[in-house]
């Protein structure tokens, strides 16, 4: 029988295997394309066992491979709750990229994908190995740059534009520096203190610098302070957090092929967040909790939460062209993820207020939740950008219009995604945003600040909407564009292959299912709490967060706040039923006919109201707030050209 | 709990507020009518246009015929669904099923339904009465989430009975809901959707936005939905910042809860025809001010104030 253990190894030997394979048959594209599939579906089964193995039986030992004890290099691996549900994450994103991947790089006709198969399997098995390491300097440093030089490769897969290579350059320098600030932090709490030993192989593991934090925490403050500060920047640069994330993420994402784009916003940016939970949760056990200031930490993550999300929305109102958008709304979403991990840990701090361990706990649940529907509605919208790219070559919002009456199920499922992502009730995004405000608005006793911060969340929900208002209707709804129509010319649809529409069908259901029932995810999340009882996370497993009521309902805070998804489906149904069967009272004839434009006969293209031209008055209103302003792309294209006018006939 | 009274409350919040709703848009017509020394419509008027449009020839001039329904029943399905979380003078219908975070994102729903209706269509008015409806959400609805926060802060709940009763002054001294009580009134007007802040349907400049290309019974739903959305946010305000008289005995509650909206209906209409309309910048600029008297009143409220 193998252990979870074995079978993450064998997963990563498999994509490794995988990556000289493809290699091999990289010169038929289709063969290479079905090869990745299979072997990323075979390391997903993998993943799937041994997470459904950790949630039946418990995680079991931490296993090694690989020893050489003279350095402290061991290969070590464990996988427990925490792990498991970024292992699940990262494994179901990957296989839909991988399945879409197989049409979707007919794209790059005059690229060989001799570069892409090998390098996707390469990261995705970094993926696996820093999710599950539990050594914090050597196998995290070869699993990291296992996953920054492919992603690099990746990032700069179309060669031949400048500006890709240097979004990968960009990419590849702050990997590496964030690669510098976690293992120096990892040195510094490993060296210091009592146990500058040296030959102990299991230096750099968890369970060592574990059990001599609380030791090190009372003596030397600082350095610890020093160490976790390194861990936040370090993370912080990985996940896209402000101030770093402006720097690389909104370059790297739109350069990348788009189901790489899909793995870099959906996947990678999650090891960020793993990293950050890990370190500052699990790793200082619950008894030093006198000596660990996790209510100042929490006040740092919460407010660079506040402002990363803050600024990376209103930066991704001014895009213009559609992954770089997606990729601002990234930092933006990421935002969300801070806050609910911040207030978890300002919670987690304050003991003597009484419902805070079971607010922690929905803070942590919603933060971990919108981390898996960030994984599933942004790695969909990038499918759809990438559905779009492929079928008007073209990024540019203000070029694209129309398109749902070519691509209705690329539509419908951008919608869908839309919509989740805004936090439109009965979809996902809405279940773990109400997590996080719920533990926020509560907490006030703690921090009298913390209601404010979740109204800033609120607020950058409202923005998070009007920006995909614009992204979804400015591309599917709206009128036909020029472009569009030219391409459209001579054939009925431009829809993509069934086999993109497969992978985007299939991550639309995930966000609709999680949004109806979100005690699916939420009841894995506490069984991943369950099944990994180290330092704080011990705390956290003990205290009931959101619990399952009645119809599929869910209950916060002393019951003190529900949301029952299918009863209040069935009523929007139900009243959507009535509204329709009013309107078909008065059995009224329908007809379609051409929009009124004042008389003029028929629009032309540089009349179109643009999505460069969406709340224009509202990023004038607040330039001052845009920090990223001067990166934010060019201006939106000076309109009138030429003079198109076509009076009534 | 006995499953069948919220739902015969929702029964009848719903219809409800679908025989009052154009009564109230006439009583707004008439009176507005009076001020200007118009004799005005009759007040019945509201029901005869419904009644009329449903039976008019439909025009579907969008490129997704499909999404421009789809989005016109879903507008007049968000607002009905409104009616089952809001009291109006019986308690709220499903309190058992939702929050009031709930609430303030099916608030915003039912104004990304019309946002969706007006892309559909596709028009260049349209579109500008889009954006211009977006950006007075992005300014609203924030005002509004604050008012239940504040609540929520006082109260320690956000079920919707707690919430919803008067909840903003539960502190001691309540000096955020009388501040938020100001904020309210000073942006009512635009909750509703009437003048001087009906900058994304302004009649008189892009055509009535989003519902420009709108004909037939999908005009009269469109209608409809904003009708009642009057009573909805009328009754929102009572129920948070007007509890008064919320605990007679039932007939007699009933009756102070609708004199109260009809006042503040009445209000609306005097303020309404007294106005001439903002510019989009001039209320973005008014509301970011509202929006930061609100924030100083939630940091007071997070305070115990």
């Amino acid at each position: 029988m193998m252990t979870p253990e074995q079978a993450i190894a064998a997963s990563i030997c498999l994509c490794l295997a995988g990556a000289a394979l493809t290699l091999l048959v990289a010169r038929n594209r289709v063969v290479a394309g079905w090869v990745a599939f299979a072997i990323t579906a075979g390391s997903a089964a993998l993943i799937c066992w041994a997470v459904v193995h950790v949630f039946t039986n418990g995680p079991g030992r931490p296993a090694q491979f690989l020893t050489m004890p003279a350095v402290g290099f061991a290969l070590r691996i464990h996988v427990d709750g925490l792990t498991s549900v970024f292992l699940l994450l990262a494994a179901c994103v990957a296989v839909w990229a991988a399945f879409y991947s197989i049409r979707y790089m007919d794209h790059y006709a005059d690229y060989s994908v001799a570069r892409y198969y090998p390098n996707f399997l390469l990261f995705l098995a970094a993926m696996y190995g820093l999710l599950s390491t539990t050594d914090m300097m050597w196998f995290f440093f070869i699993f990291w740059q296992m996953m920054t030089l492919p992603g690099y490769a990746l990032i700069r897969f179309e060669y031949r534009k400048p500006e890709n290579i240097r979004a990968a350059n960009k990419y590849l320098i702050m990997m590496q520096i964030a690669c510098l600030a976690t293992m120096g932090g990892a040195e510094l709490i490993s060296a210091t203190g009592g146990m500058a030993g040296g030959s102990d192989a299991a230096k750099y593991d968890f369970d060592t610098v574990s059990a001599h934090l609380p030791a090190l925490l009372a003596q030397e403050p600082l350095v610890t302070g020093l160490a976790f500060a390194l861990f936040l920047v370090g993370f912080g640069i990985k996940m896209g957090m402000w101030p770093f994330g402006q720097v690389w993420l909104p370059d790297a994402h739109p350069a990348a092929p788009s189901p790489v784009s899909a793995m870099l916003s959906g996947v990678m940016l999650k090891t960020g967040v793993y990293g950050l939970m890990r370190y500052f949760l699990w790793l200082v056990p619950a008894e030093a909790r006198g000596d660990f200031p996790l209510t100042q930490w929490g006040l740092a993550v919460v407010g660079l939460g506040a402002v990363t999300m803050l600024t990376g929305t209103f930066a991704a109102l001014r895009q213009t062209l559609t992954k770089r958008l997606l990729a601002f709304s990234s930092i933006g979403q990421i935002g969300y993820i801070l806050l609910g991990l911040g207030v978890c840990m300002m919670l987690l701090g304050a003991t003597e207020f009484g419902p805070a361990a079971a607010l922690a706990a929905a803070a942590f649940s919603g933060a971990l939740f919108h981390t898996l529907n960030h994984g599933l509605f942004k790695s969909l919208l990038f499918l759809n950008a990438g559905s779009v790219l492929q079928a008007t070559d073209t990024q540019e919002l203000d070029k694209l219009g129309g398109l749902m009456r070519f691509m209705p199920w690329t539509a419908v499922t951008a919608l869908i995604a839309s919509l989740s992502i805004a936090g439109a009730p009965l979809l996902n995004g809405f279940a773990s945003k109400w997590s996080i405000y719920i533990a926020a608005i509560r907490g006030a006793p703690v921090c009298g600040l913390l209601p404010l911060l979740a109204m800033v969340a609120i607020f950058t929900s409202a923005l998070t909407l009007a920006l995909f208002i614009k992204f979804f209707g400015g591309v599917f709804l709206s009128r036909t564009s020029a472009t569009v129509a030219a391409r459209a010319a001579g054939q009925p649809t431009l829809e993509v292959g069934g086999k993109m529409l497969a992978a985007q069908a299939v991550l639309a259901a995930g966000c609709v299912l999680f949004g109806l029932l979100p005690l699916l995810p939420l009841s894995l999340i506490d069984r991943a709490l369950d099944s990994s009882r180290h330092g704080f996370g011990s705390l956290l497993a003990d205290a009931s967060a959101v619990r399952g009521h009645g119809l599929s309902g869910l209950i916060a805070g002393d019951s003190q706040s529900l949301y029952a998804p299918l009863a209040v489906a069935a009523t929007v149904a139900l009243m959507f039923a009535l509204a329709r069967l009013l309107a078909r009272l008065g059995s009224a004839s329908r007809r379609t006919a051409a929009p009124w434009l004042c008389g003029y006969v028929s629009e032309a293209d540089i009349h179109r109201y643009r999505p460069s031209g969406f709340y224009s008055e509202l990023t004038r209103l607040f330039d001052g707030l845009d920090f990223a302003r001067r990166r934010a792309g060019p201006p939106p294209v000076a309109a009138v050209t030429e003079k198109t006018k076509e009076p009534c006939a | 709990m006995k499953p069948l009274l919220p739902i015969l409350g929702g029964i009848a919040n719903v219809l409800l507020l679908l025989l009052v709703a154009p009564f109230f848009q006439g009583v707004l017509r008439t009176v507005t009518a009076r001020i200007q020394s118009r004799k005005g419509p009759p007040i019945w008027q509201a029901y005869f246009d419904l009644l009329k449009l449903l039976g008019k020839e439909d025009i579907e001039s969008g490129e997704t015929p499909l999404m421009q329904r789809f989005a016109v029943y879903l507008s007049l399905a968000t607002v009905l669904t409104l009616a089952c979380l809001v009291p109006m003078g019986f308690p709220v219908p499903m309190n058992g099923v939702a929050d009031a975070i709930l609430l303030i994102y099916v608030l915003t729903l039912s104004g990304v339904c019309t946002l969706l209706a007006g892309f559909a269509a596709g028009s260049t008015y349209s579109l500008v009465g889009a954006s211009r409806e977006m950006l007075t959400m992005i300014a609203l609805e924030p005002l509004f989430a604050v008012a239940v926060v504040i609540g929520a802060v006082h109260t320690g709940s956000f079920r919707l009975d707690t919430v919803l009763n008067g909840s903003v002054y539960a502190a001691g001294v309540p000096v955020s809901g009388i501040l938020m009580l100001g904020v309210m009134l000073l942006s009512f007007q635009a909750f509703v959707q009437r003048a001087p802040f009906d900058i994304s349907e302004a009649e008189t400049e892009i055509m009535e936005g989003p519902l420009m290309e709108y004909s037939g019974p999908k005009l009269a739903l469109l209608k409809y939905a904003q009708m009642a959305k009057l009573i909805i946010y009328s009754a929102l305000f009572v129920a948070l910042f007007a509890p008064w008289g919320s605990g007679l005995p039932f007939f007699l509650g009933w009756l102070v809860f609708w004199a109260k909206v009809c006042l503040l209906v009445l209000l609306v209409t005097l303020v309404a025809a007294t106005h001439a309309r903002f510019r989009i910048d001039q209320a973005l600029r008014y509301f970011a001010g509202l929006l930061g008297v609100a924030l100083f009143a939630l940091v007071l409220a997070g305070y115990g104030y």
